[in-house]
């Protein structure tokens, strides 16, 4: 029990970016093709299964990985090049060490934190192997020795210097409202109530949101800045010279950048782990009722889940009978999870701390995944900055909102604390 | 000749802001993301090859036929050469002989269309005199293992039907 509360936080740091990439790849095509009026991917299979799919990206991810290695013979600095994939896919990976996923839980008096890297530093963790991730970038287009490559790599470095000051001072206001930079503190902040709306970072500091999200999305070089990859101009930019898993190192560094800002958004701004009105004690106390709702909502959600299903298998592959597959396993995952719920809720065992954990889990998991729609959403939306745009947009624009934010943020928060 | 003047956009305060023109871009792809996903029958994707496209049409220009006479069903064609000196990929290959059924005086022995040399481009149907060659098949995908299966003997052609109201030749 001990040892795997502690390993807890650190697998789902794991689950959340690594094992959430070709989810987040499927979400990317499935959602693209929605919005364009297309089908999106719908046939790789595995004896007819085709989970909606997804089984399309663990395709591709295969055939990264089998390609052949190919190291351009005019590249001098090897080892800038080689290691530049790394650099981006480390630096996205660790972005999400500080994440807390659940409230910390107090088990025998023993206090366990739900952050895969239990620090204070929180916020600034975050910065500085944000900060890193663009080094990739910036070097591997520099060792590609590529024009095209080092158009791109100073485009990001153009537009790296352009939003990460913006960055930085929005959660300088974030800092100030709080009075801290431990992200598990800020999500308990959260969990107060504000006259009748609950206290997250989205009401209290909604200009700042609206500049780290924008700053969010030049962070993780997604449209509508990816003018460093520029496929319409320069290619494919910084990785034009890279292929096989050293490409693929830079597309997973992607979709984890991604990930781990969509789960800064959630933390800092909407409230973390946190239901709105309820805290992890409320949480804790009213949990049967809460297990209640909970087991209704999973009746009603998996019946229309099974409905929409049976309408919208458009094309069946030949092989095995996939509604049924999935009706099965639908109802058969519904019963088990009910069935757990129901031991809970009934008061036969005392596992309501242990729930409250897992609850708050599945709540993030939720905000997080609605952050990635998010991002998949503007994507598709919104066509590229042009790249001076984004340098305008940054300097003259959200710079001086930043800091007129962190006035009147100062301002406010002397003024209340002494008023008290 | 008027001088036009074009509104420029972008100067007013609300089109600085950039984000109510960004949020509306964002409801008009929500909007087709909702209905897509609540109603997929909506969507024009064809599920090619297990759905085959609906749209072909008779001046579709296809895979060659031959056509048959009217008046007693055997070949229209008159073995001019006229769609072979017509032909630019050069693809079409017939030899003549004498018509002794007394219908017409000549007659093709052998007529070959090599679908891999041919650019679909009808000139062969525009120079017949006889409307014995037509595109009206509507087929669009040829397949083979070989490259033999790609040339088009004369039983072969004579053989596809096409999808025009005119079955037979309309050749006076």
């Amino acid at each position: 029990m001990n040892t795997l509360l502690i390993l807890l936080p650190l697998i789902l740091t794991l689950l959340y970016s690594l094992a959430s990439v070709p989810l987040l790849v499927w979400m990317e095509r499935r959602v693209a093709g929605l919005i364009q009026d297309r089908l999106g991917p719908n046939r790789c299979n595995i004896s007819g299964i085709r989970l909606g799919g997804i089984v399309q990206s663990v395709a591709d991810m295969m055939k990264l990985v089998f390609k052949e290695e190919f190291l351009p013979s005019h590249i001098k600095n090897k080892f800038y090049y080689l290691v530049a994939p790394s650099i981006a896919f480390m630096s996205a990976f660790l972005t999400f060490m500080v994440i807390p996923y659940a409230d910390n839980i107090t088990i025998n008096e023993q206090v366990y934190f739900m952050q895969a890297l239990p620090t204070d530093l929180g916020i600034l963790w975050f910065l500085a192997f944000a900060g890193l991730g663009v080094y990739g970038i910036i070097i591997g287009g520099w060792a590609s020795h590529n024009k095209y490559a080092i158009l791109g790599s100073m485009r990001a470095t153009a537009q790296v210097i352009g939003y990460e000051v913006a960055m930085g001072l929005s959660l300088v206001s974030i800092m100030i409202t709080y009075g801290t930079i431990d992200l598990n503190t800020m999500v308990t902040y959260q969990s107060q109530t504000f006259g009748i709306i609950p206290a997250w970072g989205i009401v209290l500091q909604p200009l700042a949101t609206i500049i780290f999200i924008v700053t969010a999305f030049a962070e993780t070089n997604r449209a509508p800045f990816d003018s460093a990859e520029g496929e319409s101009e320069i290619v494919a930019g910084y990785h034009t010279e890279y292929g096989a898993m050293k490409f693929g190192l830079f597309f997973v560094a992607e979709y984890i950048a991604l990930a781990a800002s969509g789960a800064l958004i959630v933390t800092i701004f909407l409230g973390g782990y946190q239901l709105p009105y309820l805290t992890t004690t409320d949480l804790i106390n009213n949990f049967e009722l809460i297990l209640w709702l909970i087991i209704g909502f999973a009746i009603v959600s998996s019946i229309f889940f099974i409905r929409w299903m049976k309408t919208h298998n458009i094309f069946a592959m030949k092989g095995v009978n996939e509604t049924k597959v999935y009706t099965t396993l639908v109802i058969a995952f519904t019963v088990f999870v009910v069935a757990i719920m129901l031991f809970y809720a009934l008061g036969l065992s005392h596992g309501s701390e242990v729930g409250v954990m897992i609850l708050q889990i599945v709540i993030f998991t939720v905000k997080l995944f609605f952050l990635h729609f998010v991002f998949i959403w503007v994507r598709w939306t919104l066509p590229r900055f042009r790249y001076d745009q984004t340098q305008k947009l940054g300097w003259n624009i959200l710079l001086p909102l930043s800091l007129a934010n962190i006035f009147i943020t100062a301002i406010v928060v002397v003024g209340v604390n002494y008023g008290n | 000749m008027g001088i036009k003047t074009v509104k420029r956009h972008g100067d007013t305060f609300k089109e600085k802001m950039y984000l109510p023109a960004i949020f509306g871009g964002l409801k008009t792809t929500l909007k087709h993301f909702r209905d897509n996903l609540s109603d997929a029958s909506n969507i024009p994707t064809l599920c090619y090859p297990e759905e085959k496209p609906k749209d072909i049409t008779p001046t579709y220009r296809g895979v060659h036929r031959l056509t048959h006479r009217a008046s007693d069903d055997s070949i229209a064609c008159v073995a001019c050469y006229m769609c072979a000196t017509a032909c630019p990929a050069d693809c079409i290959n017939i030899e003549a002989i004498d018509r002794t059924d007394g219908v017409d005086e000549k007659m093709p022995s052998i007529f070959n269309i090599d679908l891999l040399e041919c650019v679909f481009c009808g000139f062969c149907v525009e120079a017949c005199p006889c409307d014995a060659i037509r595109m009206d098949s509507g087929i669009y995908s040829v397949t083979g293992e070989k490259r033999e299966d790609f040339i088009y003997d004369k039983e072969k052609l004579l053989s596809i039907k096409g999808i025009s109201k005119e079955e037979y030749s309309l050749a006076k």
